[in-house]
């Protein structure tokens, strides 16, 4: 039994870390094959830390983060990123905010004095926010409205939560974008944007000590921000099933299923996406197989679990084949569902799992952006940057008894969302 | 440093007690100056990873890039000629790909399925070839596998059904994904339906397709002599070739089946002739604009392309790579970009691409933009088309984009998998061995005058195919002008001419029942027949500009019709005892011929009353126009200039009419749109029309005067 259970071969991604006086957290890592470095800044903010009168605030805020600072002047940001042979990006979701530069391994100083001007004292004027206001609304029409079965995230939220902030997209509102006022961004910025609020990255062809010498020096002096009161709203259990239908311009219909899971970083959080992973995680996983291939149900087929800080979804979402209906494509996917709920997982079905996860591991961490990423969020949410190499133990040490009784306790039909997407024509 | 340099013992001391008191950072904050940017440190060196080629013994070549930094390997198997068309055939490489371990000689696709994942391996497999990836100590198990997949797939009947069947499926999820579709059908615009490159499957081709076929193809297309073997990762030439040597070096050539002829066709066991295409499409024509309809669309999917001659190994393939980041590849600094986005808001991301291939390139402009503004960005992406052929980029658009590309070259050498595509690219395009070694000089010399010459030779915004997947009765007559053609072609969702659905009309109906019915709604023929003149008057706006026109009828055969803006007369038209005259700004003529015919006929508030005397009306059926079921009624009027009308099938108003007229200044389309039918002394007339004819005009009519005497001095000639 013990021998399924081989070491995983990758070894640990070594990092040397440390805090700033005024509380940045800071790691830094070595990898000398390239010569090039990340540079990443991850705020421990995202749409969940919104108003619920300024829906997308944080994401739209993002994108104004890239007009400039005292010091840089509006366009110039991407400017210096591009010119100096990088590249640059960010991203938002409902629990933090995420910038980064890949840059040749000479120009991590201009990596660091961009990220510090961004954290000390950004600056945005009106026709920026003017400009990106209206480049967000087509951000949204482009990945949710004009894309079918684009809207599935917003629709499965909206139902599955009712209290917690979770309940609206990180893409949010135009409504609510509109009437943003100055005094929100003063707000934002001044209260999520700060040292004591961030993890600074810096991976890549670099001398750790180096390292260290300019980022104290860029980030030394940025002042810190109050403490953070992060607010606890507790969502109360999902009482009864929660079903709707939704016309979308497809042909095909398709089935959503939402179950409400542990947060990320809780045991169960692991036995959860070991459901997910063995419900849809390759051909021979139990939805492909059955839905694909023996019962010819399904053009798409794919289980997640969606690792949220606090307790978060496993989404089950498939496409039907021409012919096949919504009702006869949802049964399927209970039957799967009920099969692991009352059957033990065999070994071997779980050892198929556990060489797919150590595959995955070395794959994510190929590259050194993902490298930075992964020891951000790993530090952000799971307390310690470490848990980047040694997350993979807590998926080893699940059991099959783990997984069943994952299965039966948040897997449960009464306490679920589920969307049927049927075209439009079918309206009357 | 400073300190250093002067061995001051009191400064130093002091220095090193400030920083026991304050840490470090107080003594390096005064290193750096944040009013600018740091300058760089001295460049790194880029090296290209080395490679190990040999050829196996039945022709294919290996290729190792050994990498050990990560304990992963993975291989790609390629297979590479010439393209050819497939016609009927088009969906079959598809489906061979697709099929591809979907049953073996020795397993079924459950049992390939299963020992791929037990490794926790990764494999994909597609028309040309099959690539596959897992941790170093699985290898040696997958490759077997990798081999089975690529060599011996038997293509099982009933996994072909299941094949066949999620093709269909997949294809109507195609056609719901606007992206999709403008990918799919610029293609076709750029290539041509005849070109390989520009085939595209239909449900009806899937149909075609047999699995015979596909055992043909794989047989055709899947031959060691033609193929590539790539090992990437923790494994060394030794060792991959070991494995080769227990797999794909005893893959024996098949017996010969092709018979490849001068003539350009090559004759396949089980497909038939093939015809190779070589041949490079030209740009067809006069730039064109075409249009998948999706109505309700909240964005129009843009695409704007055209074939491009440019070889790989052509020199001026580095010239044409920074002209089209400059323009619009990647950088978020590209003017595209800033244009559409930064400056205008219109979208979300605006891009180019210039691929250059040995056969033949492609240019393609795309974007995704707010509905109401798709005129626009499509004249904005011209413009910015046009600005880099006509004048230099600047020295800081070319050194930044410089910069780039040479930053991404380095970037991407971190994946290993990059030196493998180069060495296979290098034998695939021919290129010389030192192409990518030399690359970074190459690009370090192009000049802005580089960037203009290859933007003058292989841009073409005159001669582009624009496309636009988006709402058309939205947008479709605003886009129109844009087309060189004048014209507005609206495609189906695979770029073939759009044929709108024709129902049968209820039995007994006629095309004159339904002009008959349309004259009943109207008032009725006693009522029409009643009309001695006719004064209407509406209004609309040209260019921003508010104009009236005045259209005067006096029967029978007298029209006059006069725009006017701020008083002063832009245009009249005259019409009276068979002669007619046109009166504009530069100048007074004669109308004459078949716009004159045309005239005499449309001399009547109501010219349909003389349809019969004009030439032989069919009634094709019903069709659904904007949501409305409307009859179609085709004339093919005896001089040749035919139009077509819809008539609502409730109401018996006509709601459009579609003419192509032939004139003296050249040919030109007309679309005009009727709403809005409202009684004026007992008649009733539609009070807003909608006409495009070149440009777009909506007219809103103000007063209707019915048999109140019209002045005869009115219609007079200039003589």
């Amino acid at each position: 039994m013990l021998a399924t259970n081989a070491p995983a071969q990758m070894k640990p991604i070594a990092f040397t870390e440390f805090d700033l006086d005024n509380g940045l957290h800071v790691i830094v890592h070595e990898d000398r094959s390239t010569p090039i470095v990340a540079v990443s800044v991850m705020y421990h903010v995202g749409s969940k830390n919104e108003r619920e009168d300024r829906r997308g605030f944080a994401h739209f805020f993002e994108h104004l983060l890239f007009e400039g600072s005292e010091n840089i002047a509006r366009g110039e940001f991407s400017k210096y990123v591009e010119g100096a042979g990088g590249v640059l990006n960010a991203n938002t979701n409902g629990d933090r905010t995420y910038y980064y530069e890949v840059l040749p391994s000479n120009q991590l100083e201009l990596g660091l004095w961009l990220e510090s001007e961004r954290m000390m004292h950004a600056r945005v004027d009106q026709v920026g926010i003017d400009t990106q206001r209206e480049v967000v609304k087509e951000e949204r029409r482009q990945r949710y409205e004009n894309q079918p079965y684009g809207s599935i995230l917003i629709e499965v939220l909206k139902r599955a939560y009712t209290v917690h902030p979770y309940k609206w997209p990180t893409i949010g509102f135009m409504e609510d974008l509109n009437a943003a006022s100055e005094k929100d961004y003063k707000d934002f910025y001044e209260t999520y944007y700060v040292p004591n609020n961030a993890v600074l990255v810096v991976a890549g062809d670099v001398d750790p000590k180096e390292a260290r010498r300019l980022v104290e020096a860029y980030f030394g002096p940025i002042a810190r921000g109050r403490d953070l009161t992060r607010r606890q709203v507790e969502e109360p259990v999902l009482k009864g099933e929660v079903r709707d239908v939704v016309y979308d311009n497809i042909q095909l219909p398709a089935v959503v299923q939402a179950y409400r899971i542990p947060a990320y970083g809780t045991p169960d959080f692991y036995a959860v996406d070991m459901v997910n992973r063995l419900l849809s995680s390759g051909n021979s996983s139990r939805l492909q197989k059955a839905l694909k291939d023996e019962q010819q149900k399904a053009l798409y087929v794919g289980a997640f679990s969606f690792p949220f800080e606090d307790p978060g979804l496993a989404i089950a979402f498939a496409i039907a084949n021409a012919g096949v209906d919504a009702q006869a494509l949802e049964e399927a996917m209970d039957a799967e569902v009920l099969r692991l709920q009352q059957d033990l997982v065999q070994e071997e079905e779980l050892a198929k799992l556990k060489a797919q996860l150590e595959t995955e591991q070395v794959m994510d961490n190929a590259r050194i952006a993902g490298v930075a990423s992964n020891l951000a969020s790993a530090y952000t949410f799971l307390g310690d940057a470490r848990a980047a190499s040694t997350e993979i133990e807590r998926y080893l040490a699940i059991t099959p008894k783990d997984i069943q009784r994952a299965a039966t306790t948040y897997f449960n039909r009464d306490s679920r969302v589920v969307l049927h997407y049927l075209p439009k024509s079918q309206k009357n | 440093m400073s300190a250093a340099k002067r061995p001051n013992r009191l400064q130093l001391g002091v220095s090193l007690a400030l920083a026991g008191l304050f840490m470090q950072p107080s003594m390096t904050f005064a290193q750096i100056d944040r009013r600018k940017a740091p300058e760089p440190g001295p460049a790194p060196q880029v090296t290209i990873g080395d490679h190990t080629a040999m050829d196996l013994p039945n022709g294919m070549k290996m290729i190792v890039v050994e990498d050990h930094r990560l304990p992963m390997v993975s291989v790609e198997v390629r297979f590479d000629q010439p393209p050819h068309v497939m016609g009927d055939l088009a969906a079959v490489p598809d489906l061979m790909g697709e099929l591809l371990g979907a049953g073996t000689q020795w397993h079924t696709k459950a049992e390939i399925d299963e020992s791929i994942d037990r490794l926790g391996a990764r494999l994909s497999s597609g028309s040309n070839g099959v690539y596959a990836a897992s941790l170093k100590k699985h290898f040696d198990k997958l490759l077997p596998i990798v081999f089975e997949v690529t060599a011996r797939s038997t293509f099982p009947a009933e996994e072909f059904n299941k094949a066949r069947d999620r093709y269909l499926s997949a294809l109507k999820q195609r056609e719901d994904d606007p992206d999709a579709i403008a990918d799919e059908v610029a293609r076709t615009l750029a290539y041509g339906k005849g070109h390989p490159y520009g085939e595209v499957v239909t449900p009806e081709l899937v149909d075609k397709a047999a699995r015979k076929h596909v055992a043909a193809y794989h047989k055709f297309h899947f031959r060691p002599e033609q193929g590539y073997l790539v090992f990437v990762g923790d494994i060394t030439p030794a060792e991959a070739r070991k494995l080769a040597d227990r797999s794909f070096a005893n893959w024996e050539v098949p017996e010969v089946v092709t018979d490849r002829s001068e003539t350009g066709r090559i004759s396949v066991d089980g497909l038939g002739e093939l015809r190779l295409m070589l041949k490079v499409p030209r740009a067809g024509g006069v730039r064109s604009v075409s249009i998948v309809d999706r109505p309700g669309a909240p964005q129009s999917v843009v695409r704007v392309t055209f074939p491009v001659e440019l070889n790989p190994a052509d020199p001026r393939a580095a010239h044409a790579q920074v002209m089209n980041t400059i323009l619009g590849g990647g950088v978020f600094n590209a003017r595209l970009m800033q244009n559409l986005r930064e400056d205008k808001a219109f979208t979300y991301g605006a891009y180019c691409s210039l691929q250059a291939d040995r056969y033949v390139g492609r240019y393609t402009a795309s974007t995704s933009v707010r509905t109401d503004v798709t005129d626009s960005a499509i004249t904005e992406i011209m413009y910015e088309m046009e600005r880099i052929r006509e004048a230099p980029v600047t020295e800081e658009e070319l050194t930044l984009v410089k910069n780039y590309l040479a930053g991404s070259f380095a970037r991407s050498l971190e994946d290993p998998r990059t030196v493998a595509r180069m060495v296979l690219r290098t034998y695939i395009d021919g290129l010389p061995p030192d192409h990518y070694d030399t690359y970074l000089q190459r690009l370090e010399a192009v000049t802005a005058e580089d960037v203009r010459r290859a933007a003058m030779v292989f841009l073409n915004p005159d001669q582009a195919s624009v496309l636009v997947v988006g709402d058309k009765s939205a947008i479709g007559n605003r886009i129109t002008p844009l087309s060189y053609r004048k014209s507005l072609a609206q495609l189906d969702v695979h770029g073939d001419p759009y044929r709108e659905e024709v129902l049968p009309a209820p039995p007994g109906m006629t095309a004159e029942q339904v002009v008959e019915k349309y004259l009943e709604a109207c008032g009725g023929s006693p009522t029409i027949a009643g009309i001695r003149d006719l004064h209407m008057r509406m209004t609309a706006t040209m260019q921003g500009i508010p104009v009236t026109v005045d259209q005067y009828f006096s029967v029978p055969g007298k029209r006059l019709t006069v725009m006017r803006a701020n008083g002063q007369e832009l245009q009249r038209e005259v019409l009276a005892d068979g002669r007619a005259q046109r009166t504009s700004p530069t100048g007074t003529e004669d109308i004459i011929e078949m716009e004159l015919e045309d005239m005499v006929f449309e001399a009547h508030p109501f010219p349909e009353e003389r349809y019969a005397e004009r030439g032989r009306m069919v009634l094709p059926g019903v069709v659904d126009l904007d949501g409305r079921k409307a009859y179609k009624v085709v004339m093919m009027a005896d001089n040749g200039n035919g139009f077509t009308e819809y008539y609502d099938m409730e109401s018996g108003f006509k709601l459009r009419r579609e003419e192509f007229r032939t004139t003296a200044q050249g040919n030109l389309n007309i679309v005009t749109e009727y709403q809005d039918y409202r009684p004026e002394n007992g008649i009733q007339f539609p009070h807003l029309i909608e006409q495009v004819a070149g440009m777009r005009m909506v007219l809103t009519v103000k007063e209707v005067a019915v048999n109140e005497g019209l002045d005869p001095a009115l219609f007079v000639f200039e003589e």
